[in-house]
């Protein structure tokens, strides 16, 4: 899937995930490798207890791996700290929740911008950002609208405008069409298919094929290995 | 964006948390409120008192059988003195060399004044003088004569008045001559006295005065049966040596051994100034310890309500780190609201503190025309800078709680 004349944006090699459950050691992931190269259009399937959760929250370093190493665009960050791991996050991944996930007490605007407040970008310029953002998205005449004032598809819609905004090297949605109806999950879709053929990579986690088959790569897991990877070659589009 | 987010946030939380956010605001407030009111009002006084006592005159000094302002448990030292008699009075008054200039006088309040049908509320202050009272004291006469010592020796039924009392009783504002009725003895009016103003709220000019003889013949209140002796030195440079052989005279007409102490006390203007600072001073001890105790409980109020904030908005930490924001973002943010619920409870701490001050002030000028409203700044500063501490300090466990979350823990919180 990635060129060869490409750097992968994500390299993952024999990453393992061990818990302790007090005596117990619970192994979430066991031994997986994971190439992702840039452009690419990812689903992540796996049923509870698959591992695949566990894997997602490593990709968008949420979790360090117990061992292996993670290389995200060249630089290892398996063994970094909370601060560092916030700053690639910040910088390098845009996240989907299935929730939303925006603050009920911030304007659709404010929500775009918090990423890039963390950033430290100046307000004049976040504005403008986070305007472009949401015009992206079809919401630039929702732009003051609470969350509440919003309806599921447009509050999902900010919540990718803000993974958006800070023109993130991966988008990571987890079941990002979780809480909606099915027209407005196949909107939503449409706007993943958009992304990615503007250039995005994305990964989508989720338990639906329907959604998965909007994906050009499938990956499954089982047990906390990988179990299958394979093209889709009819992607939905 | 982040600051003014937190601030509303931090409103947003007292409006949804009425009962517990008051309680707590409150308790800030009580703190804040009585630090600056006793500040405001303890230095409003002393800076009338210093004038007024500027008023008596420099070189004056008082004889008493006890200090003019008492607190704590002095009054058990006291009680034990013997009055200060008429006669010991005027044996001092002969064994002066110094000076002449002594005034044997006393004061009760309570009395009603009667002229016909007209009478005054009970609240004159009856006042027993004698022939040296205008020279050595400050009041001077509008209209008429002062009593002489004639009056003193004869124990004349006549009496001097103050403009509150000549205006409750004789509506054509016309006294002298005209007879009045104090308990059942007709006085004649002889004098009426330039109006004055008062000293810390009691007008001056609602008075009588009476000869010393009178009044200790029918006045004599059970509770002061001692009169007051007031002593003028003849010049400022006078003023210790006359002290000193006011002191030697009174221990010898009081029969004071050599080893006792003295059985009367010795007031100048600077005692008796110093006597009232001793008393701000414990006024604002009480008030500040108190203060300061009800801003620390409050403190832990405060950090009551961050951990309940912290707990209630686990799932927006989550959504903040997973979208970058560090740790000291997380900690200014949560510092931020405790630091304005503080702020919030010490500004009604510091309208209530200031206000009060203003209306006592306002209150005591009635009767104290040169007494200036201030604001007591530093009390104002002092409680911003505490509230501010409080803030910090009582928001900082809650504040590293937040900032020490796992993302993933949190954004699993429902």
């Amino acid at each position: 899937m990635t060129q060869p004349d490409q750097q992968p944006i994500i390299s993952i090699s024999h990453i393992a995930k061990v818990y302790e459950m007090g005596d117990e050691q619970v192994h979430a992931l066991r031994d997986v490798s994971l190439t992702i190269g840039a452009n690419e259009y990812i689903a992540l399937m796996g049923p509870s207890g698959s591992g695949k959760s566990t894997l997602m929250n490593m990709l968008g370093c949420l979790d360090t791996p117990s061992s292996g190493t993670y290389l995200f665009n060249g630089e290892n960050v398996s063994d970094l700290n909370d601060d560092e791991l916030a700053e690639i996050r910040n910088r390098e991944i845009g996240f989907v929740f299935q929730t939303f996930n925006l603050l009920p007490r911030a304007t659709a605007l404010q929500n775009v911008e918090l990423p890039l407040v963390y950033a430290g970008i100046a307000k004049a310029k976040r504005i403008e950002m986070a305007e472009q953002s949401l015009t992206h998205v079809g919401l630039d005449d929702r732009m003051d609208h609470k969350p509440n004032e919003l309806s599921g598809g447009q509050r999902q819609r900010v919540a990718i405008a803000r993974a958006l905004v800070t023109n993130p090297s991966i988008i990571l949605a987890d079941e990002p069409t979780g809480n909606l109806d099915s027209k407005t999950g196949q909107d939503i879709m449409n706007l993943f298919n958009e992304l990615w053929r503007a250039g995005n990579t994305v990964i989508l986690v989720t338990h639906e094929e329907d959604i998965a088959r909007h994906a050009h790569r499938i990956v499954r897991m089982r047990d906390g290995l990988i179990e299958s990877d394979e093209a889709n070659t009819k992607p939905l589009t | 964006m982040n600051v003014s987010e937190s601030i509303w946030i931090a409103l947003d939380a007292v409006r949804s948390q009425k009962m517990r956010s008051s309680l707590t605001l409150l308790s800030i407030g009580i703190g804040v409120f009585a630090i600056i009111a006793s500040t405001g009002i303890t230095g409003t006084l002393q800076n009338a008192l210093t004038g007024q006592l500027a008023d008596l005159g420099e070189n004056s000094f008082l004889i008493q059988r006890t200090p003019t302002i008492q607190f704590g448990n002095s009054w058990r030292k006291y009680r034990k003195r013997p009055n200060i008699s008429l006669e010991q009075a005027n044996e001092f008054k002969e064994r002066m060399t110094l000076t002449n200039l002594i005034s044997v006088s006393n004061t009760s309040p309570g009395f009603t004044i009667k002229s016909g049908l007209e009478s005054t509320n009970p609240d004159v202050s009856l006042i027993g003088i004698d022939e040296m009272y205008f020279l050595v004291n400050a009041p001077m006469l509008r209209d008429g004569r002062p009593v002489t010592e004639q009056d003193v020796a004869l124990i004349s039924n006549v009496a001097l008045v103050g403009t509150d009392v000549v205006k409750s009783l004789f509506s054509d504002g016309k006294s002298l001559g005209r007879s009045i009725t104090i308990k059942n003895q007709e006085f004649t009016i002889v004098g009426e006295l330039e109006p004055k103003g008062g000293v810390l709220g009691q007008s001056q000019d609602n008075r009588v005065l009476v000869p010393i003889s009178v009044y200790v013949k029918y006045y004599t209140p059970w509770w002061d049966a001692s009169v007051d002796i007031s002593v003028k030195s003849i010049a400022k440079e006078a003023q210790p040596a006359t002290m000193d052989e006011a002191i030697g005279a009174m221990r010898l007409i009081r029969e004071c051994k050599p080893w006792d102490e003295n059985n009367f006390e010795l007031d100048g203007n600077e005692a008796i100034g110093g006597q009232f600072a001793n008393l701000s001073v414990a006024i604002l001890a009480v008030a500040w310890i108190s203060g300061i105790g009800a801003l620390a409980a409050a403190g832990i109020g405060i950090m009551n309500m961050m951990l309940v904030s912290v707990q209630e908005r686990t799932r927006e930490i989550g959504v903040r780190k997973a979208l970058g924001a560090k740790r000291k973002w997380i900690v200014r943010q949560f510092l931020v609201e405790s630091v304005t619920l503080c702020q919030l409870g010490g500004l009604t701490g510091v309208i209530g503190g200031i206000g009060t001050t203003w209306l006592v002030s306002y209150y005591l000028q009635q009767s104290m025309p040169n007494l200036q409203f201030e604001i007591p700044w530093f009390a104002v500063v002092f409680s911003v800078v505490v509230c501010t501490m409080i803030g910090i300090g009582f928001g900082l466990y809650p504040a590293y709680k937040a900032a020490g979350l796992d993302p993933i823990e949190a954004l699993r919180h429902e």
